[in-house]
């Protein structure tokens, strides 16, 4: 499954970079444009920007406010898996058009079960940043699909419980396991994620959303004689930094003021004054 | 829109170097074995091949695996300068049986010297793959005893020598044997 994943992310930047190119667009000289197209006449744009206010539909108006939720995955989980217990709420708010401030608050308690060793992480984090939302709504529509950014910390403490000695030359036998119960508080761990997801207005204002996360450590402290194997909410860690997240959301919006959604032609009225 | 598009593509590009870590790796540095080296007594600074040498430990069936790839008893035979032997991480002696000219048809030549090892035990983390591993120190008063099987009989090995008193790593010899 992990190297599944792994792959799939392989894949996707593959395909990352095939986008890269395809954003490249041939340069313009802007002089010999300017030189060519002569000057549009003022009179005629300003009469039909007047006609067309007079006959004008109601405008579109975008909502703003503040969405919060919870995540889904972390609190079912619990029900099915016995050695995870986790509660993540979830909040953003919207900055502007496209942008959203987003953060995640959590909780987790997570037992680890490896081959060889046996531990509990425990322990709270917070994380903010920001979505954009690359989206183009029609009327009505608040729907969401982002890309984004969080910085992410945790305060959390481990206890080992059971580990085995890996003796690769067992004349003796292997030996079982054998139980610890020792406990390594006050760890710390920071990090950044890259975050996609989707979020859809299902009734009303709730809305159901997922994402994917994509993590990379900027600090972890790691407990001596041992490492840290699971870190709330970066979840498990591998050799390097790396590390990757899911979250399925249900969200209220609280609508809290309206902006009337300024169209690209007014902007251009607005230059020529 | 673009510079952040482009900032993401370098964050993703970082994590694309992630390793594999659920098996542990067979050159990881795990729990040590003692290596022995075997030199001439007449003559100190030269090593010395042993004659089909067994080593068996004390309350073991089998000896120690010197030939994996032979059938029958060669297979725990030795005839080499330098030998590995694994100690106890559940206790703090280890005792090993050494059989020189094992198997030989003139039971005359055959000799058992016996050697316990006492030595304190560390442990130390390794990995999520490797678990944790054991490091030993000899006991600096008394790393080891020696006796000869029977008793009554001359011990083969003349002089032994604690070279290394840590057992950290493979890469040393920790103890010399001379004969």
């Amino acid at each position: 499954m992990k190297h599944t994943l792994k792959y799939f992310f392989s894949f996707c930047l593959l395909w990352s970079l095939f986008f890269v190119q395809a954003q490249d667009a041939p340069t313009i000289n802007l002089d010999s444009i300017n030189q060519i197209v002569p000057e549009v006449p003022k009179k005629i744009d300003t009469k039909f920007s007047k006609e067309s206010k007079i006959n004008s539909i109601p405008p579109k108006m975008d909502r703003y406010g503040i969405r919060l939720g919870l995540d889904l995955y972390k609190l079912t989980r619990g029900l099915y898996d016995a050695n995870y217990k986790g509660l993540e709420f979830v909040g953003d708010y919207r900055l502007t058009k496209k942008y959203y401030l987003a953060t995640e608050l959590g909780t987790e308690n997570k037992t680890t079960e490896d081959t060889r060793l046996n531990s509990t992480s425990k322990g709270s984090y917070l994380k903010v940043g920001f979505d954009y939302n690359g989206y183009e709504n029609w009327l009505n529509m608040e729907n969401i699909i982002s890309i984004g950014m969080r910085f992410g910390a945790s305060t959390f403490n481990q206890e080992l419980n059971s580990y085995k000695i890996y003796n690769p030359n067992p004349y003796w036998g292997e030996l079982p396991s054998i139980a610890s119960n020792e406990k390594f508080n006050g760890l710390t761990a920071s990090w950044i994620e890259v975050v996609a997801g989707v979020k859809a207005k299902v009734l009303n204002n709730f809305f159901m959303g997922f994402s994917l996360r994509l993590n990379t450590l900027v600090s972890n402290q790691k407990p001596s004689g041992f490492d840290n194997l699971y870190i709330p909410g970066f979840n498990r860690t591998y050799n390097g930094s790396f590390g990757v997240g899911i979250n399925y959301t249900l969200t209220y919006f609280v609508p809290i003021y309206k902006k009337k959604v300024v169209a690209k032609k007014e902007k251009k009225k607005g230059e020529e004054k | 829109m673009k510079k952040i598009f482009t900032l993401l593509l370098i964050i993703l590009f970082t994590f694309s170097a992630c390793e594999k870590d659920d098996i542990c790796d067979a050159n990881t540095s795990t729990t040590p074995r003692v290596v022995i080296e075997f030199y001439d007594i007449t003559n100190p600074t030269v090593l010395k091949n042993v004659t089909d040498l067994k080593v068996i430990g004390e309350g073991m069936s089998e000896g120690i695996v010197f030939n994996p790839t032979a059938t029958g008893e060669s297979k725990y035979l030795t005839n080499t300068n330098k030998i590995a032997i694994s100690l106890k991480t559940d206790t703090d002696i280890s005792t090993y049986r050494f059989i020189l000219n094992s198997g030989n048809s003139n039971t005359n030549l055959i000799n058992e010297d016996k050697i316990s090892f006492y030595y304190t035990r560390e442990t130390v983390f390794v990995s999520r793959a490797c678990g944790y591993k054991t490091l030993f120190a000899f006991n600096p008063l008394l790393p080891y005893l020696q006796t000869a099987v029977p008793e009554t009989n001359l011990k083969w090995m003349q002089y032994v020598s604690v070279e290394k008193n840590n057992i950290d790593t493979e890469n040393e010899t920790h103890i010399k044997i001379f004969f």
